[in-house]
């Protein structure tokens, strides 16, 4: 469960995001979309408790994000665009060092389904830098799934993935929720947001246009016209520009 | 081909200036670019013009040295040409026996892109390296000259100084380019690295036999006696570069050095024209020689290209970047503190030297060496030189490991996204990453101190109070301080990390360049002041109880209590650092920082 109130970022006199709240229930995948610069990324950083707000709070799970961090980040995995791993630590090295810092007893009786799951199983003496970039992605995603996160939060999770990867990714976001877990996504690839997320959040410069279902939103834009897809939508959402 | 190059280098460069001077008008860029122009004209620069104040008089060196009884009590110049031709032997030598792969040219990937589907010859290829590495070869030998011109003991001005370099930058470039092409013609001929290898080192290990055998009796290596002087050294180092059959091989070497040494500019001319016949057999060499370098070339120049961007993202390791995984440096258990995650991590993003047993390994030839010089007379008086090699190594580990152990918030900066994922409060994080290069400057430090302790022997009468139980005393209260000061000495830099990024990654960015010189020197001053603060008060007090303690309860009980007492200001220093930078990380906001 993530609650979000009047959440606010600023940089200086330049606003990032301003006065956004919504609410994602267990189970529920939303889609964050909009225009470059919207805020996407800044929201998500903060929802991850990367970065300060300037205003508003942030439950992750109850636990609020500014009073108790460390509680509200037990409870989350945050997935950047780009995988950041450490260089000199072997698959298996990163998964090690991940369940100490989480604190996962028997790590290695959850950690092998997971290698098995995304493939990297015979990879595990591997450094990152053997790794292709898919494959560096889904190391980076077993990290993260290693604590079993009830929040997830995925930056343009489908980047730099080719075909296979990108339906493989698609697979495990959706498993993750129908399993329970609460996930928030962000990408511009809307056609494959349709097939993955149940609700959406349309940004334009820093602030909420719409949120709700993909059907609520979808009728809000859709002046009468039946079957109007998420591209369709966000387009009029916007009014077809970053500004 | 020529103009082209011309027009690369000469547009490079003149891009690369104004590059420079623009950002200049970002503050960390104007502070860094007016304190390194005034270090750099009032160190280099301002001595330029006429020969440096404290350099002696012209032939004036070894008489000045005699009268003084200092370590070269001969010509200088013999000395200065032997060793120099020696070290530059054992360099090409390495040159012969190092490498292990067919020969490269040190084209960049650009290059490579644009020059090799280019309709030029492989021949204008070479010329085109050849000449470009003389750009280099040229700044090189700037530079040197500046630090050069500085030397008491070198004559000449600095057009002789930089000239003199450059012939020596050329050689080395022009017989490594050589000595690649025909091992690799070699290899092509079916004689493999290693055989190549033994042969090579056979060739060389005859001529040092040889030449040490034909050494006249007064040319025998001096014993490191209590009365043993460096100048026996000195003349022991000329008479062996002068012996066939090393002196025949070094002769050329010679050639190359004494432009660099020569007194003046007649002398410089006299000199110049033997060391250019060298540089021209070498080119000939090269150009003949050459062979097949595109596909070595291009293979050379991705790795260079991943080494730089591992340099750039914080990893200082000297190399190339690791290919395979190693052991962890000892079993992580999945629960327990989280910290020791980072210090084990980051271990293993080090040297793999730097692991226990290496440590128990030196403590024992520590050990054993010392006490095995302590019983041989020929070798015992150079342990008080080793004492104090050791005590200067210990004060330099401190002040400067800092900035040489970055296994920390500073490489891990780029993380800082996932790092701050974690569920930790922000102090567990820093304590973790200060926890690897805590260990190693350490372990390094131990060491240091165990050689001061078995070196130093207090032979003076004035110094018979330093008794063996205070010695011991005072070498562990200094162990036990050890880790806690270079925490502390660690937190200065992470604090700069932290609280400006911005300036910490600009200072380790793209390129070079006299401001980025001026910022690690603001971060180095910055440095000194805050410890000098920091260390200040526990020394005073430390200072005051040995003083007070003496006279109740012995110098030895006083030293104890009083490295205590400093330890526990020390542990209450550092953990209110780490405390208040944990409250900084938590609120850092990179992506706002960099903005700026």
């Amino acid at each position: 469960m993530i609650e979000v109130a009047a959440l606010a970022k600023r940089y200086g006199a330049f606003t990032a995001v301003r006065d956004l709240s919504f609410r994602v229930g267990p189970g529920e995948v939303l889609g964050l979309v909009g225009p470059n610069g919207a805020g996407k990324t800044t929201t998500l950083r903060c929802l991850a408790g990367i970065i300060p707000t300037t205003a508003g709070s942030i439950r992750i799970v109850g636990n609020d994000m500014a009073n108790d961090p460390v509680a509200a980040k037990r409870m989350l995995a945050f997935f950047p665009d780009e995988p950041r791993l450490f260089e000199y630590l072997t698959v298996r090295q990163h998964l090690n060092f991940v369940a100490r810092i989480y604190g996962v007893a028997g790590h290695e009786a959850i950690a092998q389904p997971l290698l098995e799951e995304f493939e990297i199983a015979d990879k595990a003496d591997q450094l990152p830098g053997e790794l292709s970039r898919g494959m560096k992605q889904k190391l980076a995603i077993t990290c993260g799934l290693l604590h079993s996160p009830r929040v997830m939060f995925f930056d343009e999770p489908l980047t730099g993935l080719d075909p296979l990867g990108i339906r493989r990714m698609k697979d495990s976001i959706v498993k993750r929720a129908r399993e329970g877990a609460t996930i928030v996504l962000s990408s511009h690839l809307l056609h494959l947001l349709q097939e993955v997320c149940t609700h959406v959040l349309i940004l334009k410069q820093g602030e909420k246009i719409a949120d709700g279902t993909l059907a609520e939103v979808a009728a809000r834009f859709s002046n009468g016209d039946a079957n109007v897809n998420l591209e369709e939508v966000f387009i009029r959402a916007t009014g077809g520009s970053e500004r | 081909m020529l103009r082209a190059l011309i027009y690369l280098r000469l547009t490079s460069f003149k891009n690369w200036t104004w590059s420079r001077l623009r950002r200049l008008r970002q503050p960390k860029y104007l502070a860094g670019g007016i304190v390194g122009f005034a270090y750099f004209y009032f160190f280099f620069f301002r001595g330029l013009a006429g020969p440096p104040a404290r350099r002696l008089p012209p032939h004036a060196p070894a008489e000045a040295l005699r009268t003084a009884d200092a370590m070269l009590a001969i010509d200088w110049l013999p000395f200065a040409s032997a060793m120099g031709a020696i070290a530059l032997f054992v360099l090409l030598v390495l040159m012969w026996v190092i490498p292990a792969r067919p020969a490269a040219l040190g084209f960049t990937e650009a290059e490579i892109a644009f020059l090799f589907p280019a309709p030029v010859t492989r021949r204008a290829l070479v010329h085109f390296r050849l000449l470009s590495s003389q750009f280099r070869n040229l700044i090189g030998a700037g530079v040197m000259m500046l630090f050069s011109n500085r030397w008491s003991f070198v004559e000449g001005n600095p057009l002789t100084h930089a000239l003199g370099w450059w012939f020596v930058f050329s050689a080395l470039n022009l017989h490594f380019s050589g000595a690649n092409f025909t091992l690799t013609r070699l290899a092509e001929r079916g004689i493999g690295t290693w055989r190549r290898r033994v042969l090579i080192v056979a060739l060389f290990a005859t001529i040092a036999a040889l030449t040490i055998w034909q050494l006249p009796a007064s040319g025998r290596l001096p014993e490191f006696t209590d009365e043993f002087a460096l100048s026996a050294i000195a003349d022991w180092v000329v008479t062996l570069a002068g012996t066939a059959p090393l002196g025949w091989v070094v002769w050329p070497l010679k050639l190359i050095i004494a432009p660099f040494l020569a007194a003046d500019t007649r002398t410089f001319l006299t000199v110049f024209a033997p060391a250019l016949a060298v540089i021209t057999l070498h080119y000939l060499w090269v150009v003949q020689t050459a062979v097949s370098f595109e596909d070595a070339t291009i293979d050379q120049a991705q790795k260079r290209a991943a080494r730089v961007a591992a340099w750039r993202a914080g990893d200082r390791r000297i190399g190339n970047a690791a290919s395979k995984g190693r052991p962890a440096p000892f079993k992580l258990a999945a629960v327990g503190r989280p910290e020791i995650a980072f210090l084990w991590k980051n271990l293993l993003s080090t040297w793999p030297y730097f692991t226990p047993r290496v440590f128990v390994g030196c403590t024992l030839v520590i050990i054993a060496g010392c006490s095995w010089m302590n019983t041989q007379p020929a070798w015992r008086g150079l342990l008080p030189g080793i004492g104090v090699f050791a005590l200067i190594f210990s004060g330099y580990t401190l002040l400067v490991g800092p900035q040489f152990a970055r296994q920390d918030m500073r490489t891990d900066l780029p993380n800082a996204d996932i790092l701050k994922t974690y569920p930790l409060a922000g102090w567990q994080v820093v304590l973790g990453q200060l926890l690897a290069p805590t260990a190693i400057l350490t372990a390094i430090l131990w060491l240091a101190i165990l050689v001061l302790a078995l070196t130093f022997h207090p032979l003076r009468p004035g110094l018979v109070w330093l008794t063996l139980q205070l010695r011991v005393a005072t070498a562990l209260g200094l162990a036990v301080l050890v880790p806690v000061l270079v925490a502390l000495q660690l937190l200065v830099p992470n604090a700069a990390t932290l609280l400006f990024p911005g300036w910490f990654q600009a200072s380790r960015g793209r390129g070079g360049g006299v401001e980025v010189v001026g910022q690690r020197m603001i971060f180095f001053f910055a440095q000194l002041l805050t410890m000098t603060a920091a260390l200040l008060p526990p020394t005073l007090f430390g200072a005051l109880l040995i003083f007070i303690l003496q006279w109740l309860v012995g110098p030895v009980a006083a030293v104890t209590i009083a490295a205590v007492a400093v330890l526990l200001i020390l542990l209450a220093e550092v953990w209110l650092g780490l405390w208040w930078l944990g409250g900084r990380f938590e609120k850092l906001d990179l992506s706002s920082e960099l903005r700026a």
